[in-house]
């Protein structure tokens, strides 16, 4: 395994100029740096022209910086040499539509440094893999979106890569389908490959990924592990016997009773606690148990990656313990 | 070396995959018919002594080497202007198809840099350009030789002379394609050089007429700007084997050619995608 952080971006800042007589300046970056590990699946998030199109494309040398730098696995981005080992499903690629899907592979692999040997055992297997076997030879301008988005996919594994790009891959894609490209990430992380996922689809990178970054008006506005980011502070869900109003009314703000989510059990009921530390909450607990209520599970509360990104996106959540904002 | 490989393989498949060049591959096709079986040459102790063409003999006073000769000319002038017109036209698109968003973004992000992903392009494009001039030109030259047995091979460079003009003339293409990403402007560009050459190619009886000022950027045009239309003679020259007695006009526009190629390449270089 690589040393070198999978990527590594370091004050990246990027400024689009247009026009030729009054000069406009778009600030698409703005002094961006973050790190991937090799091995685990990112996931960068943000709203649509917050930047991320942009900074995935500076790291496949597609667009150049304005300043700062961007390394995959210790190689700056601008020399090919850094994509070597890399795969990339661009958000609406397209494929000359004359080609065969399996001619596609092919050409493509081959502009991958991939050798006609490994091409020929990879491709039908690949292929399979995305469920596009029965239609290896036909025209690819006979294929749906979903299917060119899998066959996109199959370009991006032909050579091996150890860290994957990929831009809106379900896109187009039916709810089965998408249950396998979810299933392949999976599988991809299993297999050591690192991941770097751009999607809106927030359901499905909060089931994939491990970290993840926002990125708003060009800037990494939060970004550290799902679990970290959507916890909500101090605050626990606890299902117990009902309460008696007088150890309700004495735990005042410390402990609500809740809607959310009735337990099944009709003994039972559902309160959010809320404590500063350790000690308030088992203060808490224990006046529960003076009181004769039984416990039946204590969880720290979680958003949604949702509701996360909304309160983010809109400036109503604070950058949480130890993320950078 | 394989990813370079794979963009002169893509670029071949989709000029291969245009109408145009099917098509200029079907006309060749017919030109080496005509010339196998339309063109009966009765060679007599190394004379001509008749000739028929669909059967029917017909009359002339040429020699058999004249016969010949013309016959070569007339091939090689149509490919210069026909073949090149056209060949243009269908290979123009495929550089700003190159620069599609999706499609440049896959290929920049393969481990080849962006001069060799041009290279790559542009050695496609010249490529076949040249299978397809040697198909037709190298084709009736191997046929009127073996049926008259004279040998021109100086007619040969005609295939070099004229896939070095549609060569320098992509280079506009590929300067303009990579400064404004439309095909369009590219061909108007090209044809209106051509168009332009014609004029250039009177540089001689023009500027005496011109007052001095106009003379100097005339001078100045013909000198800057690709001389296609002056080497037709070049090649009349070599498919009728007299000396070329003035390769300026080649040279020019190769260097022209040349100077396209590198801005074109520094802009491809530098942009965004």
């Amino acid at each position: 395994m690589p040393s070198s952080p999978a990527v590594a971006v370091t004050d990246l800042s990027k400024t689009y100029h247009s026009g030729w007589i009054r000069q406009e300046h778009v600030q698409a970056l703005d002094d961006v740096t973050l790190s991937v590990e090799p091995g685990t699946v990112f996931g960068l998030l943000g709203p649509n022209g917050a930047g991320k199109s942009t900074l995935v494309k500076i790291l496949l040398g597609v667009v150049h910086a304005s300043s700062g730098t961007a390394a995959l696995f210790g190689t700056p981005s601008t020399n090919p040499a850094a994509r070597r080992h890399i795969g990339f499903l661009p958000e609406d690629h397209h494929f000359p539509g004359f080609l065969s899907g399996e001619r596609v592979l092919h050409i493509y692999g081959r502009m991958a440094n991939v050798d006609a040997e490994t091409r020929s055992a990879r491709i039908p297997e690949l292929l399979d893999r995305v469920g596009l076997a029965g239609r290896r030879a036909s025209k690819v301008q006979s294929y749906s979106k979903g299917m060119m988005q899998r066959l996109g996919l199959a370009q991006a594994l032909l050579g091996d890569p150890e860290l994957l790009f990929l831009d809106e891959p379900t896109d187009g894609v039916d709810p089965v389908g998408r249950r396998d490209i979810r299933d392949l990430l999976v599988w991809l992380q299993e297999q050591g490959t690192t991941v770097f996922l751009n999607s809106h689809l927030l359901s499905e990178v909060e089931k994939v990924c491990d970290r993840i970054a926002i990125l708003q008006d060009g800037a990494i506005v939060r970004q550290g592990s799902i679990h970290e980011l959507t916890a909500v502070e101090r605050v626990y869900d606890v299902v117990t016997t009902r309460i008696p109003p007088t150890v309700l009314e004495n735990l005042g703000e410390a402990l609500r009773p809740t809607e959310d989510g009735a337990p099944s059990d009709p003994s039972l009921s559902r309160y959010r606690v809320r404590a500063d530390n350790r000690a308030a909450l088992n203060a808490v607990l224990d006046r529960l148990r003076t009181a004769n209520v039984e416990i039946e599970s204590v969880r720290p509360l979680r958003q949604t990656l949702e509701d996360y990104f909304i309160d983010v996106v809109g400036g109503t959540s604070p950058p949480a313990n130890g993320a950078p904002s | 070396m394989l990813p370079l490989l794979g963009i002169f393989d893509l670029t071949l498949r989709e000029l291969w995959a245009k109408k145009v060049i099917m098509g200029l591959f079907l006309v060749s096709t017919l030109v080496l018919l005509f010339v196998s079986f339309a063109l009966n040459l009765d060679v007599v102790e190394g004379s001509l002594a008749s000739f028929r063409l669909f059967g029917s003999e017909a009359e002339t006073d040429m020699t058999l080497e004249d016969l010949v000769f013309a016959v070569e000319s007339v091939v090689a002038g149509a490919a210069y202007w026909l073949g090149v017109l056209l060949a243009l036209f269908s290979a123009a698109p495929l550089f700003t198809t190159l620069l599609d968003e999706g499609h440049i973004d896959l290929l920049l992000s393969k481990p080849i840099s962006r001069p060799q992903l041009l290279a790559g392009h542009v050695a496609g494009v010249w490529g076949a350009m040249l299978v397809l001039v040697t198909y037709l030109l190298g084709g009736v030259w191997l046929l009127m030789s073996v049926k008259s047995g004279v040998w021109n091979p100086r007619f040969l460079l005609a295939i070099l002379l004229v896939v070095a003009l549609f060569a320098v003339m992509y280079g506009v293409v590929v300067l303009l394609g990579a400064w404004t990403e439309s095909t369009a402007l590219s061909l108007i560009t090209t044809y209106g050089l051509i168009f332009v050459s014609l004029a250039l190619a009177g540089v001689k009886q023009i500027t005496p007429q011109l007052s001095s000022t106009g003379a100097a950027v005339f001078w100045t045009a013909y000198h800057t700007l690709p001389n296609f239309a002056e080497v037709t003679q070049t090649v009349g020259n070599l498919a009728t084997g007299d000396p070329v007695t003035d390769w300026y006009p080649f040279v020019s526009s190769l260097l022209f050619g040349a100077v396209c190629y590198a801005l074109g390449a520094w802009i491809f270089a530098r942009r965004d995608f």
